[in-house]
């Protein structure tokens, strides 16, 4: 495995990241460094590329131009071995995407057993502790079918950590929600970002990220527009288009 | 011991063919060659061909020859109350095999099927009240007439109104593809201005009469005389026509030891009146059946369609086994990142899905064997056509079940650390599997009936026998009854059972 040197401190390094999807260039050229324990929200219009972006970071999605350095691998080099980065890197989704064939508790094991981290007794054990910690341990058994939203995505985070990753990746965890659910999943997300957890955040709760991120990051039409602290960005919003995006979100 | 035989013999080949002819004309079956393996035999057949011309018959002696013959001809082949094969050319062809020591393996194909399989060297002769006609001497080599036949005009036994060739005016006519009768009908339709329509055996033949789509029928004598003993419904109204002669068949140049065994042999039984023995058997006096009860039909046909059944179930378990490996593989390869492996699979399923299941199962049977020059046996060629069909539905059935499954699982999966293999066996093809079955089950359904078209390529399955049986008692109504229910009753079974596994494991 190579590994290229990051830039000074970052978990995350992006250079001049483009993504084109046939002749539609989705990303532009992005430029983004984040640093170990950061908190960053990205916000931005419908289509703008937030998900795109996301899914570069731990390759989902083939990656057009530029580079990706995550933990000092380069994504882009054909000899990474992604299998083993992506272990590094949690992932919550919009929809959830639970294992539907599997009860709770297997849906976090599969990656720990399969991988062999752990032992399935050992797997178990550590994945009740995540349940615990997310607040469903009397679900372990249940099949996700039998949750409300809000509990199979506490049960999707549980699953994204259950490899222990230093990396989690969020793309609006709540927008498939109803709204008295909304609050019990950004408690465990705001949880984790007490712990410490570096996490890219794209999401539509602006005062969730006011609240919660180090940095938040405002894509338009595949460029970062407009990036800075959250009181820079919500309370002295410098471009127009930001201004105008605010304005509709506020 | 053999060596020193084979060095004797290949010494004195003309001795040796002599001395076997002479043992022929005196009716000895066991020559000195008979005790000899067939593999030794066969190395000194150039020699003793080379020799003497009637040496060759020597040379059939110890040898088995696969020989097809039509389904049903009676009374020249045609299976009797307990599912074996008998009539004319049957005990005659028997008959010969035994006068001159070699062994014959029956296959009984249909007419067209056993001439296109003579064709295709699947076997060696074909005895099937075949007439001698100019043209089919171009391609075969002809024994010598064992038969002299004539063709004669039946009409519906209620029928009054037509006696001669003249009262078929502006009618229609039943005749057998390729049979005399049909040469005999198109040589005076035009004369007396009917139409003629051509059919594949007699069974069809009369029950189009009886049904009265057309009014007459045109075939040969024994076959029509022995109809009317057995109560198919016919009667007889015109005198015997001169007709042909009918001879037993080889590929030209081909298997001279057999045509010279097959004239020795009736050569012989005509001497010791074996031959008129039989000739009687079936047409002196037969004997005029008695209508049997539905009950007794059932029961007499219960056993050959029970063997029938069990071949249509060996054949469906078969050919689903391997359509599910094709299936599963050109499933994959169809929902798989390269473009090549898509288009390649792709072709497979184009290529089975867009061609008749019966063009295919003549394909692998007849067409493939002429090409490769290496015969396949019926249930080979049978699963192979049923297997690569079903295996292209199959593939569908896989690439819609994967594609069915959100490809959020597979994302989910990857983003874990996953590879694409654990992926697709703990997340996607479990799912997918759940979404697939009922497909799988309708295809299994699918499959066994498709098994009914192998009939036509003389696979012994429960059409075919069914087939046998109609056709040498003439009640396809109710056998065709029976052959349905067996059909539905086995696959009402199976498709309960499938299910009930269905919701038991795909809950
Ligand atoms: N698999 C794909 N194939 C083709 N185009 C795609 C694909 N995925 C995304 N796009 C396009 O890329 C652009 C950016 O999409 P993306 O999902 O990243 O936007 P987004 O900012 O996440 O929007 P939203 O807020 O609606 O989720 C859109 O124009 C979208 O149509
Ligand atoms: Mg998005």
């Amino acid at each position: 495995m190579t590994a290229t040197p990051a830039a000074a401190g970052a978990k995350i390094s992006v250079r001049n990241l483009k993504k084109s999807f046939g002749s539609n260039e989705v990303l532009k050229g992005l430029e983004v460094d984040i640093a170990e324990g950061e908190v960053v929200c990205v916000i931005g219009p419908s289509g703008s590329g937030k998900s795109t972006f996301l899914r570069c970071l731990n390759k989902l999605e083939d990656i057009t131009g530029g580079t990706v350095t995550v933990d000092g691998y380069d994504l882009t080099d054909p000899k990474v071995d992604l299998n083993a980065v992506r272990q590094h890197i949690g992932m919550v989704f919009q929809h959830f995407n639970l294992f539907p064939h599997m009860s709770v508790i297997q849906n976090i094991m599969l990656a720990p057993v399969e991988l062999k981290k752990l032992d399935r007794a050992g797997a178990r054990a550590k994945g009740m502790e995540l349940l615990k910690r997310v607040g469903l341990s009397e679900k372990a058994d249940a099949r996700p079918a039998s949750l409300s939203g809000g509990q199979k995505q506490r049960v999707a985070i549980a699953r994204a950590l259950a490899m222990n990753p230093g990396i989690m990746l969020f793309d609006e965890a709540t927008s498939a929600l109803d709204p008295e659910m909304v609050g019990e999943v950004l408690q465990v997300i705001r949880d984790l970002a007490a712990e410490g957890m570096t996490m890219v955040v794209v999401t539509h709760e602006m005062g969730f990220a006011r609240e919660v991120a180090d940095r938040v990051i405002f894509m338009d039409a595949g460029v970062i527009c407009e990036e800075g602290t959250p009181e820079a960005i919500f309370g002295n919003a410098q471009q127009p288009r930001l201004q105008d995006f605010l304005a509709k979100v506020l | 011991m053999n060596i020193y035989r084979l060095a004797t013999r290949r010494g004195r080949a003309a001795l040796g063919a002599t001395l076997t002819v002479m043992a022929l004309l005196l009716g000895a079956g066991s020559a000195s060659a008979a005790v000899m393996p067939a593999a030794l035999h066969q190395g000194l057949a150039p020699a003793a061909v080379g020799a003497v011309a009637p040496a060759a018959a020597s040379d059939a002696k110890g040898k088995t020859f696969a020989i097809a013959t039509d389904t049903t001809f009676a009374p020249f082949e045609f299976r009797n109350g307990s599912g074996d094969l008998v009539g004319i050319d049957m005990d005659l062809l028997r008959a010969i095999a035994d006068n001159q020591g070699f062994k014959v393996d029956i296959k009984s194909l249909g007419f067209d099927a056993a001439l296109q399989a003579l064709q295709s060297n699947q076997v060696q002769g074909v005895i099937a009240g075949m007439s001698i006609t100019d043209k089919r001497k171009l391609i075969f080599d002809f024994s010598n007439p064992y038969f002299d036949s004539g063709v004669q005009m039946a009409v519906a036994k209620s029928n009054d109104a037509i006696k001669t060739y003249a009262d078929l005016k502006g009618k229609t006519v039943a005749v057998k593809r390729g049979s005399e009768g049909e040469t005999f009908a198109n040589s005076i339709k035009d004369k007396y201005g009917f139409t003629v329509k051509a059919l594949a055996d007699s069974a069809t033949m009369y029950d189009d009469v009886k049904a009265g789509n057309s009014v007459a029928v045109f075939d040969d004598y024994p076959v029509l005389a022995y109809g009317v003993s057995q109560n198919n419904g016919l009667k007889i109204v015109t005198p015997k026509e001169q007709g042909s002669s009918y001879g037993f068949a080889v590929n030209k140049g081909q298997n001279a030891d057999l045509l010279a065994a097959f004239d020795a042999g009736l050569a012989n039984l005509k001497a010791s009146g074996q031959y008129q023995k039989i000739l009687d058997k079936y047409l002196a006096a037969p004997e005029t059946a008695k209508q049997t009860s539905f009950f007794e039909l059932l029961a007499n046909s219960f056993p050959a369609l029970m063997k029938g059944l069990g071949m249509t179930l060996l054949a469906t378990a078969l050919s689903l086994i391997i359509a599910l490996v094709l299936g599963i593989v050109f499933g994959f390869l169809k929902v798989s990142e390269s473009r090549v492996l898509r288009i390649i699979a792709s072709i497979y399923v184009e290529i089975f899905r867009g061609t008749p299941l019966l063009v295919q199962a003549f394909f692998f049977y007849f067409g493939l064997p002429q090409l490769t020059g290496r015969p396949l046996d019926v249930l080979t060629a049978g699963v192979i056509t049923l297997s690569l069909n079903a295996g292209a539905y199959m593939t569908e059935i896989v690439r819609g079940g994967i594609q069915s499954v959100d490809p959020g699982q597979l994302e989910a999966s990857r983003s874990l650390g996953l590879g694409y293999v654990t992926s697709m066996r703990r997340v996607v093809v479990p799912q997918a599997v759940k979404i697939m079955t009922p497909s799988f089950i309708n295809q299994f359904v699918i499959t066994l009936k498709d098994t009914s078209l192998l009939a036509v390529i003389g696979f012994a399955e429960l059409t075919y026998q069914g087939q046998q049986i109609y056709a040498s008692n003439f009640r396809t109504g109710e056998t065709l009854l029976i052959v349905a229910a067996l059909y539905f009753i086995v696959i009402f079974i199976l498709t309960q059972l499938s299910n009930a596994l269905d919701r038991k494991f795909n809950k």
